[in-house]
C-alpha cells in the first residue's frame, strides 16, 4: 500500500493573512502616535503604555492558564486592547490606573465573555470606561511638564477659542494617542494594508460634523467644527476604537450604520453631555447595538437583487433600516436639543439669580447692584481672552458695582473663572471693598471631585480670603500658614485651590489696574 | 447590460507559470482503463458490454439510461476485464467497467470522418453529441445534449464558451485556446445553429494574453461569435458569475443558464462538440493538466479518459520531484479540487487536472487558527453577497432555518473564497458544504 495523501475539505490554499498579523497591523499602525505621545509626554508616557500592554497580555495569560484554555496571547489581540487603552490616558496617571484598567478590560470584558471574538464590547474602551467612572480625577487630570491644565476640548465647551492646528500636529493637552496626525497617519497605513474599511472611519466622522454642524450651537462653521474633529478622541474612535471587528457589523451595510450611530451619539454626548468622553460611551453604546445592526443589515444575495421580489425587498429593506436609525438618533437629538433650548432661559435665570445671591453674599453692605459704564467698557476690552499672564486660565467675566441704601459705592464684585479646574471650569464672585479689601468670595460654578476639590466650597476654604487687603495671595500647599496673605490649600486638591487663588489674584489685579 | 466584472472575488496565486507555456504532448496510457458508470450528474449509464468482451477504442461500452444520462465510450481498445465497483476521484466506490488495454488503440471503423456541419439538421447534431458520450468537462458533468435542447431555445442570447480558467495551477484550457482556436470557434458556430437569436462569447482572463489572441484571430473571418477578455479573479469561471457579466444577470438556486437566456460550457466542452459532430470522434480523449510544486515536470497532456491517475503523475508527468514528498495530490485545483488519498483512481470525464503540492497550506494553517474576528471579509469577498460569518454561526447552531431562509445559505455554490480569505483559519467550506448535505438529506426524508 503506498502512502496516502492529506485529505481535507476544499479550498486547499490559504491567504498569508492571519488573526495574529491583523492584531500586530493594528499595533503597527498604532506605532506613530505612541512614538509621539512618548516624545511629546516624556517617559512616563512610556510607562503607562508598558503597564497597559503588560497588564492586558499577562491577565489573558493568568486566565486561559487557569480556565484550561489554549494561550491567546500570541494572537496579539490582548496587546492590542493594552496598547490601545494607554494611548486612551492621560501621560500623567499613577501606573495602577493602566495595570486595572487593562486588567478590567480584558478580565471582565473579554476572557469572561469566551474570549477573543466574543466579547461584546470593545474592551479597551469598557476598560477606560471604567476608569473613568472608578477613577475619575486620575484619569481626566491632564498635565504637561508636571503644570496641569484645561484640555483643548473644555476650553471649546466654554466657548473659547483653541489652536486647532496645535490640536492637529500636537495634541496639546490630552491623553498620550492624542496627536490626530499621527492617529490619521496609522488610520491610513491601516486602510491602504486592508486592516480596516473605509466605511466607519466616514460614516463616523462624516456624520459627527453634520451633527456638531447642525447642533454644536455655531452653525457651519468649518473652524469649529474642525476643532471638535480634532479633539475628544473621535478620531481616535474612528479609525481605531469603532473599527474594531469583533465589536462592529460584519457587512459593509452595517458598518455604515454602525459608523452613522457612533458619530451621531459622540455628537449628543459631546454637545450635550460631558465633553471628554463622549467618543467612549458613543463606541460602547452602539457596540451593544452592533446585534440588531447585524441582523437588519443582511444583505440580499446575488440572484435575489434583480428579479422584480427582489429588487422590492431590497429597495426597501436598508433604507427603512438606515433612514429609521437616522431618524431615531435624529429626533433624539432634536428632543435633547429642545429641551437644552427650553431649560436655557430658565437655568440663565437661576444662573443670575444664583449670581445675584452670590454678589450679596460678598458685598453684604450693598442693596443694589448695577453696571459701570467705564468698568464694563474695561471687560469688554479683554475680549474674553485670559486675563493677564500669571493667573493661568483666569477670565474676567463681569464686573458689577454694588451701593448701600443711600447710593453710595459699598464695594465691588468681581466674576471670574478659572480654566484651571481638576474637572474644567472654576467660576466665583470675589467681593472687593472700595479699600480694596477682600470681603469675601462665592462659588457659582464648582464641579471638582467630591470630597477633595469641592471642599474649596467649604468655608473653612472661603474664609480664609475674608477681611484680607493685599495684591496677591499666595497658596501654601504645605499648610499652616502664618502671613495673612498666604491661602492653606485643601489637603489633597491644590490644583482646584491653586485655581481659585490664581482667579482671586486675578480678580484683584483687574481692581487694581481699572477700578481702584 | 454586461459588466466589467462580479462582485466579490480573491486574487489567490495563480501558480500558472508552472504549466502555462507547455505544449500539449499526447500520452498513451499503458496500464487497465477504468470507466465509471457515474461519469456526468444524472443516472449511472448501462454497461452494453460483458466481460471477456473485446472493445476498440471509440466504442460504446455503456449506455445513456435516461434522459438526463450519457453514453461512455471506451478509450482504448482491448478486453473487458471485469465490471465491478473501483474507487473514484470523489473518493467513493462506483459501478465500473474495467478493460485490459491492449496498446494498440485500433479504433472503431468510422472515426474520423468529416461531415460539413451546416448540412445537418439541429436534431443530428444533438443526437452526434449524444452519441459522443460529451459531457461538461469543465467540472460539472452535465450531459451536453441535455444542456443544448432547452425549452426555450428560441429565446437564448448568449452561448458562452467558458475559457475563463480561473483556478490556480491549471492551464490546460490556456494551451487549447491557443492550439485548437479554430475547433473551439467552429464548435461554437455548432453550437449556434441550435439557438437562431443568440451570439457566441468566448470569455477569457486576461492572464492568458495568448490564448484571447489566437481565439480573436480565429474569430476575426467569422459572424456572431467574439471573446471577451475579463479581469482576472476567482471564481470569474463560475457559471453565474460568467452570466452576470456577459448578460448582466443574476442566477438564483433552482435556476438555469437558459433561463437567464445563457447557454454556457467549458472551451474543451466545445471543442468536444466540434470533435464529434465534424470528425466523428466520439468522446476518448481530453486536455490536462498535472502541475504543482512536487511533480517533476508539470505539463499539459492530451490524455484518454480512463487512465490512471498514477500513470499521469508518475510516468507523464516524470514523478515526484528529486528532493520532495508529496503531500497533498487534488484532482483539480486548490480551491475547489478534491483530495486525494492516493492516486489509483481514474481520470473521468469532467477532471481536468492533478496537482501535486509539497505543502498542505491546510494542515500548516491549522495551528493558526483562532476564534472569527467578525472582520467580514469572508462577506466582502463571497461572489454571491452572502454573509458567511452569519452562516457559520447559524450552521454551528444547527440553526437551519436561518442558515436557510435568511441567510440563503443554500445559494453557496462552493467556491471557497471565504476561506480562503479568513485571517481566523475557519474551515468555513468545510461546515457549509456538511450543512448543506444535512439540509437537502433533511428535505429528501
Amino acid at each position: 500500500m503506498s502512502r496516502l495523501y492529506n485529505i481535507s475539505s476544499s479550498p486547499h490554499v490559504r491567504n498569508r493573512l492571519t488573526t495574529g498579523i491583523v492584531m500586530y497591523g493594528v499595533i503597527l499602525s498604532l506605532m506613530p502616535a505612541t512614538v509621539f505621545g512618548v516624545y511629546h509626554y516624556g517617559f512616563h508616557a512610556f510607562l503607562v503604555i508598558a503597564v497597559s500592554v503588560f497588564s492586558a497580555v499577562l491577565t489573558e495569560f493568568i486566565f486561559n492558564y487557569i480556565a484550561k484554555k489554549p494561550n491567546t496571547i500570541k494572537d496579539g489581540s490582548a496587546a492590542v486592547t493594552g496598547l490601545l487603552l494607554a494611548l486612551c490616558l492621560p501621560a500623567n496617571v499613577p501606573l495602577y490606573i493602566p495595570y486595572l484598567g487593562s486588567l478590567f478590560a480584558i478580565l471582565f470584558v473579554k476572557a469572561f465573555f469566551g474570549g477573543l471574538g466574543h466579547n461584546f464590547m470593545n474592551p479597551a474602551l469598557a476598560g477606560r470606561c471604567f476608569l473613568l467612572i472608578s477613577f475619575s480625577g486620575a484619569v481626566t487630570n491632564f498635565q504637561v511638564d508636571g503644570v496641569s491644565s484645561a484640555t483643548p476640548l473644555t476650553d471649546l465647551a466654554a466657548g473659547r477659542v483653541v489652536n486647532i492646528t496645535d490640536m492637529f500636529l500636537t495634541g496639546t493637552n490630552g491623553v498620550i494617542g492624542s496627536s490626530v496626525a499621527a492617529l490619521a497617519l496609522g488610520g491610513l497605513i491601516l486602510w491602504v494594508a486592508g486592516g480596516i474599511t473605509f466605511e466607519i472611519p466616514v460614516a463616523v466622522l462624516v456624520s459627527f460634523a453634520a451633527f456638531i454642524a447642525l447642533f454644536g450651537g455655531q452653525g457651519f462653521d468649518p473652524l469649529f467644527i474642525a476643532a471638535h474633529l480634532c479633539g475628544g478622541g473621535i478620531v481616535m474612535g474612528a479609525l481605531f476604537m469603532a473599527t474594531d471587528p469583533v465589536t462592529s457589523p460584519v457587512t459593509s451595510a452595517g458598518k455604515l450604520l454602525f459608523g452613522i450611530l457612533v458619530g451621531v451619539l459622540s455628537g449628543v454626548f459631546r454637545v450635550f453631555g460631558s465633553s471628554t468622553d463622549s467618543v467612549s460611551y458613543a463606541i460602547i453604546i452602539s457596540n451593544m447595538a452592533v446585534p440588531l445592526i447585524d441582523e437588519i443589515s443582511i444583505p440580499t444575495p446575488f440572484g435575489y437583487r434583480s428579479s422584480a421580489a427582489g429588487k422590492a425587498k431590497n429597495s426597501k429593506k436598508l433604507p427603512i433600516a438606515a433612514v429609521a436609525l437616522c431618524a431615531i438618533t435624529l429626533i433624539a437629538g432634536v428632543c435633547l436639543s429642545g429641551v437644552y433650548q427650553m431649560t436655557k432661559t430658565k437655568i440663565e435665570e437661576q444662573q443670575m439669580a444664583a449670581n445675584a445671591a452670590s454678589y450679596q453674599k460678598v458685598c453684604p453692605d450693598a442693596v443694589e447692584f448695577s453696571d459701570d459704564t467705564d468698568i464694563r467698557a474695561a471687560v469688554e476690552a479683554l475680549g474674553g481672552e485670559i486675563y493677564g499672564t500669571t493667573f493661568g486660565k483666569a477670565y474676567i467675566n463681569n464686573v458689577v458695582v454694588g451701593k448701600d441704601a443711600s447710593g453710595n459705592v459699598a464695594g465691588y464684585v468681581v466674576s471670574v473663572t478659572s480654566g484651571d479646574g481638576f474637572e474644567g471650569n472654576i467660576t466665583l464672585s470675589v467681593g472687593i471693598a472700595t479699600d480694596g479689601t477682600v470681603n469675601g468670595i462665592e462659588f457659582t460654578e464648582l464641579n471638582e471631585t467630591a470630597g477633595m476639590g469641592m471642599l474649596c466650597g467649604e468655608d473653612d476654604f472661603k474664609n480664609q480670603f475674608s477681611g484680607i487687603q493685599t495684591d496677591q495671595f499666595i497658596l501654601n500647599k504645605a499648610g499652616g500658614s502664618t502671613a495673612e496673605n498666604e491661602i492653606d490649600t485643601v489637603s489633597g486638591a491644590s490644583t482646584s485651590s491653586g485655581a481659585v487663588v490664581n482667579a482671586v489674584n486675578a480678580a484683584l489685579d483687574f481692581y487694581a489696574a481699572n477700578i481702584k | 447590460m454586461s459588466r466589467k466584472t462580479f462582485w466579490g472575488g480573491v486574487h489567490p496565486n495563480d501558480q500558472k507559470e508552472f504549466s502555462r507555456d507547455v505544449p500539449y504532448q499526447v500520452y498513451l496510457p499503458k496500464g487497465e482503463m477504468v470507466f465509471p458508470l457515474n461519469q456526468h450528474i444524472g443516472k449511472p449509464a448501462k454497461p452494453v458490454v460483458q466481460k471477456g468482451d473485446a472493445v476498440l477504442a471509440g466504442q460504446l461500452i455503456a449506455e445513456a439510461d435516461g434522459f438526463v444520462s450519457a453514453n461512455i465510450v471506451s478509450s482504448c481498445s482491448g478486453t473487458v476485464k471485469d465490471i465491478k465497483p473501483r474507487r473514484t476521484v470523489m473518493g467513493t466506490m462506483a459501478l465500473s467497467i474495467i478493460i485490459d488495454n491492449d496498446g494498440q488503440f485500433t479504433p472503431v471503423q468510422g472515426i474520423g470522418a468529416k461531415t460539413d456541419y451546416t448540412t445537418l439538421s439541429g436534431q443530428e447534431i444533438l443526437a452526434r453529441i449524444k452519441a459522443a458520450g460529451i459531457v461538461g468537462l469543465g467540472g460539472a458533468g452535465f450531459p451536453t445534449h441535455v444542456k443544448l435542447a432547452p425549452k426555450n431555445a428560441s429565446e437564448i442570447k448568449y452561448v458562452i464558451a467558458n475559457g475563463a480558467e480561473c483556478e490556480p495551477y491549471i492551464t490546460c484550457d490556456d494551451q487549447l485556446m491557443r492550439t485548437y482556436a479554430e475547433e473551439i470557434v467552429t464548435g461554437l458556430k455548432i453550437m449556434l445553429t441550435l439557438f437562431p437569436k443568440a451570439e457566441g462569447v468566448i470569455l477569457i482572463e486576461q492572464n492568458k494574453p495568448e490564448a484571447i489572441e489566437a481565439m480573436q484571430k480565429a474569430c476575426s473571418a467569422k459572424a456572431n461569435v467574439r471573446v471577451l477578455a475579463v479581469p482576472v479573479k476567482y471564481p470569474q469561471g463560475g457559471e453565474r458569475s460568467i452570466i452576470s457579466v456577459v448578460a448582466g444577470r443574476e442566477l438564483k438556486l433552482g435556476m438555469l443558464p437558459a433561463d437567464a437566456g445563457c447557454v454556457v460550457d467549458n472551451v474543451s466542452t466545445v471543442r468536444a462538440v466540434y470533435r464529434a459532430v465534424c470528425e466523428s470522434e466520439p468522446l476518448m480523449e481530453k486536455g490536462f493538466t498535472v502541475s504543482g510544486d512536487a511533480v517533476a515536470h508539470p505539463c499539459n497532456l492530451m490524455i484518454r479518459i480512463g487512465t490512471s491517475c498514477r500513470e499521469l503523475v508518475e510516468e507523464a508527468a516524470g514523478g515526484i520531484k528529486e528532493g520532495m514528498e508529496a503531500k497533498k495530490v487534488l484532482c483539480g485545483g486548490p480551491m475547489m479540487g478534491i483530495a486525494m488519498a492516493g492516486l489509483d483512481v481514474p481520470v473521468n470525464k469532467s477532471n481536468n487536472a492533478l496537482t501535486v503540492l509539497g505543502e498542505d497550506e491546510v494542515e500548516l494553517a491549522e495551528p493558526e487558527m483562532t476564534s472569527c474576528l467578525r472582520c467580514g471579509r469572508c462577506n466582502q469577498v463571497c461572489p454571491l453577497g452572502l454573509t458567511p460569518q452569519m452562516m457559520a454561526v447559524a450552521a454551528e447552531r444547527k440553526n437551519y432555518e436561518r442558515y436557510e431562509k435568511k441567510l440563503y445559505g443554500l445559494e453557496c455554490i462552493a467556491c471557497g473564497s471565504c476561506t480562503y480569505i479568513c485571517p481566523a483559519k475557519r474551515p468555513l467550506m468545510q461546515l457549509f458544504k456538511q450543512t448543506k448535505a444535512e439540509i437537502m438529506a433533511a428535505k429528501r426524508k
